[in-house]
């Protein structure tokens, strides 16, 4: 059935007062889980998976995918607001979210947010609605050489964003490396760096670090600092995108949209990832890198766009082929199969109801979320004049509970801690913590395909020539290198 | 000064990672083995410590770090959190996380008594229903069963 | 607030359901049920994240018993460390009074019997009911140079041309030691990717990236139905009823060895008292009398092995399977 044949299904399907109730719900719960801050869609999908049993299967599967879609509308508020992550991918809208916020704008920054989330994420739709299987097809071609391109290239992307120092960003970088190798090594199944530790076994937490660099850091900071009366924000200047703002955001809002649908297609990708990628694109991208981490609007339209269009992204491989590319999508394929329903590449023509169903769920999900969202900016910014000496213990609370979510295990908590304590000390050294955090999600990746490439090949290295799209990928990597050097050899030579 | 101390650490911590990545084996019959990614990426670190040791001291970066009162507030939220990792297996989620909030309240920006305990248990309530009944979490408990 | 409603809903809903859920099932577990117990949610802990194929089992299982008992349960993910993590929990740190319950994979033994090391041995979890099994399945692609071929066939092409045929495994598992067997059997030599998990061998094999995976029904289903994949045998002592032309391997290549499933069941942790773990061994069984649930496992391609399915003594039965593969780590040099 053609893609217009069947959004007209969908949409059958989907305005019943039953599924719109259900798709309005999800996006709610998704948007308060969004903002919440440690508790990801993960979370909330698991715990909600039950919830669907007693639900058909169109309507339970457009209730989890909104909530997926929803939890990134809502990840950037704490973010914003507290520079805490709301949860992994809105890591990198801590950054000059935050900044804004303090300068009173923190109503830009969250309406940008949900208005760059509403674009891309209906703009994901459009095109999963046309190319599903098309894209589908290439996506499944991604094996471990291409998975190694990618990564390369993520990482690249990273060098771009270190602010400051390159010798200390790069450092950084190391050490995320260093921090990802620790845990079971996934190659062979030996344990790397955990001195007999179970704890350590299961590798060190990404939400637990991410609250704990970003957010317990944050608090100690402006602990360091406050008086009785101290809040985050003195004045509230305006609470909508100033003209300005759109001038400056809409280019990184179809930048982020591309990006992160592209980015949300590969397995291993999704939103976080795109985030990040986006992120370090926008920063190579300004004309005027150095307001970056400073409130640069872009830096929250770019990544909040890509990990909405990157939800799009990731729900085309797990319904067009059943094979899920991230932890949510692994959940949202589990709920499918407790349905009894098998997704495939049969999917669409044996269930066109639900294909199609969740297809056309996704476009008003977008719509509903824009309606939530927008009138709560003028709330969330007033939650800004609550005295910090009161707020601050709330933050901690809930970035405790927030850890806790992840493994269920105390053990986090520490983790938390020490990264906490560790950010606090290395952001007065002026030390760059996003590079670090970038190479800790991708490293695991990265090794993995490289590994994985080099025990497939007959010719060893050679696998990564021979096979076009990564060399492409490398080949633009490189290229990328290249012009940093060049940038950076310009702006000493010239200053 | 500090800064001098941080980059030794640095390459210290570099040369520990990377011999303890030696013995995991760097290059094996079928590629890199467990030990060739956290090789490079110690050697890097510790390369990149050495370099930032022996650059000139720029005077420009002169850490202030918090003395006195400061210092305090800091050290308050840091047991606070303590208190909550030590605490929360043996008391359970509900008291510890009272307990704590009360103490943070008090000691690092002195709320008086009233607001502290009703914010602290108002709070800690919020949070458990939110996350323990709405959606469905199991928070530790203590031993006396919540 | 609105899953509180639902689950109101879907219990004004059973409630009203005539007597044919009700009747004896309800009234015998309500009779081993110990006094003031439970006193809080039941725990079903899963080592593995949401969604896997152990998370669905779980949270299958927990609906029903919920179903019959009437008691709340909720299902938690502890994991981490490929299962480590939730087994040494399990094991070691979950309180044993009753209100937690590992839904255990068979893949615990071989952390128990290999990772373990002193810290934690399968003595700490006690079963207590046994639910299904699903036994590991060779798939191959329908186009490319080996479409078409046979599991004989592939392993004399492996044997032809030594170290040239892909095959996806998870190191350090089940997926390894069957190559190993076949390997050491047949003298062919594969060449073994690593993936994280069955599903991500399986996703390969679709797109070419490697020539024969492995892993479970419920992974490969949508793609054997797309006519992108094909099986080719399965590691279980009988041919499936899903799949009744597949050979198993026994069959096919000779031999009784090649026997890889996992088997999935509950423990309590050890020191849990009598009674309790008597009543929340009755809710699993009781469940697993449940046609609806018997009908739903159906769907997910595990089989239900008639030994463990109808044994009184679980625990004794389970052993002889331990046993068995701690004779393989043995014979293969991973244990003394």
């Amino acid at each position: 059935m053609d893609a217009l044949g069947g959004l007209a299904t969908g949409f059958a399907v989907i305005l019943t007062p039953g599924n719109l109730y259900l798709c309005f719900l999800g996006s709610l719960i998704g948007t308060l889980v969004g903002v919440l801050p440690g508790v990801g869609p993960l979370a909330a999908l698991a715990l909600l998976l039950p919830v669907t049993f007693t639900l058909s299967p169109v309507g339970g599967m457009v209730m989890l995918a909104s909530i997926f879609y929803g939890a990134m509308y809502g990840g950037s508020t704490t973010s914003i607001l507290l520079n805490i992550p709301g949860e992994a991918a809105s890591v990198v809208t801590c950054i000059d979210g935050h900044q804004m916020a303090r300068q009173g704008r923190a109503g830009a920054a969250l309406g940008i947010a949900a208005i760059g989330s509403f674009i891309a994420g209906t703009l994901g739709v459009v095109v999963m609605t046309f190319f599903a299987p098309l894209i589908a097809a290439v996506a499944i071609r991604f094996g471990p050489p291409e998975n190694f391109g990618l990564m390369v290239l993520g990482l690249v992307c990273t060098l771009f964003m270190i602010s400051g120092s390159t010798i200390k960003g790069v450092l950084m970088i190391a050490l995320g490396f260093l921090s990802a190798a620790v845990g079971i090594d996934v190659v062979n199944g030996r344990e790397r760096f955990t001195f007999g530790s179970v704890d350590l076994s299961g590798g060190i937490e990404l939400l637990a670090v991410v609250i704990g660099l970003f957010g317990v850091a944050e608090v100690l900071s402006n602990v360091e600092t406050m008086t009785k009366n101290t809040l985050v924000a003195e004045r509230i200047r305006g609470l909508w995108p100033t003209l300005a703002d759109w001038r400056a955001s809409w280019m990184a809002i179809l930048r982020g949209s591309g990006l992160g649908f592209l980015l949300g297609l590969v397995p291993g990708g999704g939103p976080v990832t795109a985030s990040f990628v986006s992120y370090a694109l926008e920063r190579r991208m300004s004309r005027h890198p150095e307001r970056f981490g400073k409130g640069a609007i872009e830096g929250v339209a770019g990544p909040e766009s890509a990990n909405n269009a990157a939800v799009a992204g990731s729900i085309i491989p797990v319904l067009s082929l059943g094979i899920p590319g991230n932890p949510v999508t692994a959940l949202l394929l589990g709920a499918l199969i407790i349905q009894g329903i098998q997704p495939g590449p049969l999917f669409m023509t044996q269930r066109p109801d639900l294909f199609w169903g969740i297809v056309a769920s996704m476009y008003v999900g977008n719509v509903f979320l824009l309606l939530l969202n927008l009138p709560l900016v003028g709330l969330w910014a007033q939650l800004l004049r609550i005295p910090y000496r009161v707020l601050f213990p709330l933050v901690l609370l809930l970035s405790v509970v927030g850890t806790y979510s992840a493994n269920k295990n105390v053990f986090d908590l520490w983790v938390m801690l020490a990264f906490g304590v560790a950010g606090y000390v290395l952001r007065k050294l002026e030390y760059d913590l996003a590079p670090f955090v970038i190479a800790f999600v991708l490293a695991p990746l990265l090794e993995q395909s490289l590994r994985q490439s080099l025990v497939m090949s007959p010719d060893g290295a050679m696998i990564l020539v021979q096979r076009p799209v990564t060399a492409l990928l490398l080949a633009a990597s490189a290229v990328l290198v290249a012009l940093m050097f060049r940038r950076k050899a310009r702006i000493e030579g010239g200053s | 000064m500090f800064e001098r101390i941080l980059n030794a650490f640095w390459v210290l911590l570099g040369a520990a990672a990377a011999s303890y990545a030696w013995t995991l084996g760097v290059v094996g019959p079928a590629g890199p083995e467990s030990g060739l990614f956290p090789l490079i990426a110690a050697l890097i670190v510790m390369a990149a410590g050495i370099v930032l040791l022996l650059r000139p001291a720029d005077g420009a970066l002169a850490p202030d770090f918090p003395r006195g009162a400061a210092l305090g507030r800091i050290l308050g939220v840091i047991a606070g959190l303590l208190v909550m990792a030590i605490g929360i297996p043996y008391l359970g989620f509900a008291v510890t996380g009272a307990v704590t909030m009360i103490i943070l309240l008090r000691t690092v920006e002195q709320t008086n008594w009233g607001a502290s305990i009703a914010l602290a248990l108002v709070s800690v309530l919020v949070v458990t229903w939110l996350f323990g009944h709405v959606l469905g979490m199991v928070l530790p408990r203590g031993p006396w069963g919540w | 607030m609105t899953r509180i409603a639902v689950a109101c809903a879907l219990a004004a809903a059973l409630m009203a359901v005539p007597a044919a859920a009700q009747g004896d099932p309800k009234a015998e577990l309500a009779k081993l049920k110990p006094k003031d117990f439970p006193s809080q949610p039941i725990e079903y802990t899963v080592v593995y994240p949401a969604g896997g194929g152990m998370d669905v089992t779980a949270r299958l299982l927990a609906k029903f018993v919920e179903k019959w008992s009437g008691d709340k349960i909720i299902v938690n993910n502890r994991s981490g460390g490929a299962g480590m993590v939730g087994h040494s929990y399990l094991a070691t740190q979950a309180k044993p009074d009753g209100h937690t319950v590992g839904v255990l994979a068979s893949l615990v033994w071989g952390d128990a019997m290999l990772r373990a090391q002193a810290r934690w041995s399968l003595n700490d979890l006690e079963p207590i009911g046994y639910l299904n099994s699903d036994a590991l399945t060779w798939v191959r692609q329908t186009e490319g140079p080996y479409k078409d071929m046979s599991l004989q066939q592939i392993v004399q092409a492996a044997k032809d041309k030594p170290g040239t045929i892909r095959v996806a495994t998870v190191p350090g598992s089940m997926w390894d030691y069957i190559v190993e067997q076949i390997e050491a059997a047949s003298g062919a030599k594969f060449l073994r990717v690593p993936f994280q998990g069955g599903g991500a061998g399986i996703t390969a094999l679709v797109g070419g990236n490697v020539d024969v995976a492995q892993g479970f029904y419920s992974e490969f289903r949508g793609h054997l139905d797309g006519a992108k994949v094909a099986p080719l045998a399965v590691a279980a002592a009988a041919r499936m009823d899903f799949l009744k032309d597949m050979p198993t391997f026994n069959e096919a290549l000779g031999g009784n060895e090649y026997l890889w499933q996992v088997v999935r069941y509950a423990v309590v942790p050890r020191g849990t008292p009598a009674d309790r773990k008597a009543y929340l061994g009755a809710q699993v069984q009781t469940a697993m009398k449940d046609p609806e649930l018997i009908a739903e496992y159906k769907k997910q391609g595990v089989y239900f092995d008639p030994k463990l399915a109808t044994s009184t003594k679980l625990a004794d039965d389970l052993a002889t399977y331990i046993e068995a593969e701690r004779q393989f780590y043995v014979k293969t040099g991973r244990l003394k």
